[in-house]
């Protein structure tokens, strides 16, 4: 039952990082892949925080502001690219952030990583028991998807996907394309630092092995399998696939199969997105109005 | 320390450095020019060049190092091939998130069957360090020269197939509107693999000689990407010559800064350098595109 409640917390932690991540993928067509780095900001600003004494609730506020703040500051260089290159460079970037936690030993404690982050206490609500944190965790997603939902059904959502699909087109109608694409990067940055904030404190311990880019891919793959550019994407993508992450710990393999177990899972995260890819790049739910096949 | 020799030694380590990585732009940005795509998966034909090698010198083939080379050399090309059969020509007339997807999927793929393989120790291909040449306070081991040597033969073999053989003269069309040289009778098909065979076979060749004169690890895919996606960026994406100048240019800066900036930021450097080319030029990156 615990584990199943475990597993429920990690999945609606998920569901806020994959729904930042496909405002940016799915509606805008950023191609994110150091998402990661966001996380990772919201987690550590907020875990040094709390253990200073800082309330969790300013605390929260803070890992949300500096991973916005974060992609406010690498998305005016990076914004400038087109596709792939902005993929690179937001790679290298999560490359750059792993490293200064685990260089700048003097506040993150390097490779050590930080540990007995305090479970968070939300004026006199005491959140230390897994069922409460489940509440938090789920509240958090489900203001999540309504803010995700909102902003993508409104005109700005539409504008969105309108710089997705031609971005000359966009800017002819007097739409500037920098300018949306950096509020979508903000806002799911924002949400990244959000699921970070809530598993430092879930977790509470954090190193920066947590933060590679295996967490990179997975959100990737959860938002296209879910389906990108859909609303309840994320959400079907992160419960599918973290429920099929964790059932393999019920096989109960023999330990010395560890070793081979973490490897060969993530070969199979990256086989199927390749698989996904070529037969069903539109994932479980498609987007509505859009051809089955895009063309280049 | 802080004399003049030491400085010189830098710059020579600087140089062998940015030989490598020219390889790896070189590479890169030959499969950009033909497919127009940046290969997420270049990093990992660059590791598993490295891993092949190591497979064929250990236990139970022990190889020597002249039969071993080649071996390895060849089973990077064809991993290269296998990848563009298996993933990339499906995806030709794709979308270029799904494709770029693919690729970083194939990445993650390979980077995890490495380290199912050898697990994700620092491994060293056992070779005896051997005392360096000295000349005028500076060192040069004999696996440092073969570096130059070898990169100075596989740049000269690009330029004489880039720009003096038929193939080439094919590469370089297609790099210019694929329907068009397609319609001018060139097999497209051939031509690519050709690109991705060059490409894995640099790769490779650049992964062999980093893991020579350094270690090999199933990190040193990523890494050496975005080293080698800078080191295009400088040069101009698609420009074979500013690929060389470009990892000429990283491999200085990253053991110079290393002078002034503590070792752990070594491979931060050449994003740096990306973000600083990025705001001052942004156009380099912003002109050429077909999307």
């Amino acid at each position: 039952m615990d584990l199943l409640l475990h597993l429920a917390v990690v999945a609606a932690i998920y569901s806020i990082f994959a729904l930042g991540l496909n405002i940016e993928v799915g509606y805008t067509g950023l191609f994110n892949f150091g998402h990661v780095a966001f996380f990772a900001i919201g987690a550590y600003a907020s875990a040094l925080l709390t253990l200073q004494g800082v309330p969790f609730s300013l605390a929260l506020i803070a890992g949300i502001a500096c991973a916005g703040l974060g992609g406010l500051l690498i998305g005016i260089p990076a914004l400038k690219l087109q596709g792939d290159y902005f993929g690179i460079a937001t790679l290298g970037f999560a490359e750059i952030v792993r490293m200064i936690l685990q260089n700048q030993v003097a506040w993150t404690k390097g490779p050590m990583g930080l540990p007995g982050i305090p479970r968070p206490e939300i004026f006199s609500w005491h959140v230390d028991t897994l069922p409460a944190y489940l509440f938090l965790s789920l509240g958090a997603a489900t203001l999540t998807f309504l803010v995700i939902g909102f902003l993508t059904l409104s005109p700005f959502g539409r504008v969105l996907k309108a710089v997705r699909d031609d971005e000359t087109a966009a800017a002819v109608l007097g739409k500037n394309p920098f300018a949306y694409k950096m509020v979508s990067f903000v806002i799911g940055s924002c949400f990244a630092g959000l699921a970070g904030v809530l598993w430092a404190h879930f977790i509470t311990f954090v190193s920066p092995g947590d933060f590679t880019l295996t967490e990179t891919i997975l959100v990737l793959l959860v938002v296209v399998l879910g389906g990108k550019g859909t609303l309840w994407g994320p959400v079907v993508g992160a419960v599918v696939l973290i429920f099929f992450q964790e059932s393999i710990r019920f096989l109960r393999l023999p330990p010395e199969w560890s070793g081979i177990l973490g490897p060969l899972q993530q070969m199979i995260f990256g086989l199927l997105l390749v698989v996904l890819m070529i037969f069903r790049p539109e994932g479980l739910i498609r987007e509505k109005g859009r051809e089955t096949v895009d063309r280049a | 320390m802080d004399s003049l020799p030491y400085y010189l030694q830098t710059v020579l380590n600087g140089i062998l450095a940015g030989c490598i990585y020219a390889l790896f732009a070189m590479g890169l940005t030959l499969i950009y020019g033909v497919l127009n795509f940046v290969n997420f998966a270049h990093g990992e034909l660059i590791m598993w060049g490295a891993y092949f090698l190591y497979l064929a010198m250990a236990e139970p083939f022990a190889l020597p190092l002249y039969a071993a080379v080649p071996l390895a050399l060849g089973m990077t090309a064809l991993l290269g091939a296998a990848m563009d059969f298996a993933v990339f020509r499906p995806l030709r007339r794709a979308n270029r998130l799904t494709l770029l997807i693919a690729a970083i999927g194939i990445s993650f793929f390979l980077r995890n069957a490495a380290q199912l393989f050898w697990g994700a120790q620092v491994r060293t291909y056992g070779f005896e360090i051997q005392q360096g040449y000295r000349w005028m306070g500076l060192s040069l081991t004999p696996q440092q020269l073969a570096i130059i040597v070898i990169s100075l033969i596989c740049i000269v073999g690009v330029y004489l197939l880039f720009f003096k053989s038929r193939i080439g003269k094919s590469m370089r069309a297609l790099a210019d509107n694929l329907d068009l040289a397609r319609i001018s009778g060139i097999y497209t098909q051939k031509v690519i693999l050709s690109a991705w065979i060059i490409s894995s076979l640099l790769a490779g060749t650049g992964g062999i000689l980093m893991a020579m004169d350094t270690n090999l690890n199933p990190e040193m895919g990523v890494v050496n990407l975005i080293k080698a996606f800078a080191a295009t960026l400088i040069g101009g994406v698609g420009n074979l010559w500013g690929a060389l100048i470009g990892g000429l240019i990283i491999g200085l800066a990253e053991n110079i800064a290393v002078l002034y900036i503590s070792p752990g930021y070594k491979d931060a450097v050449a994003f740096v350098i990306m973000v600083i080319i990025l705001l001052a030029r942004p156009y380099v990156v912003a002109g050429e595109r077909s999307d």
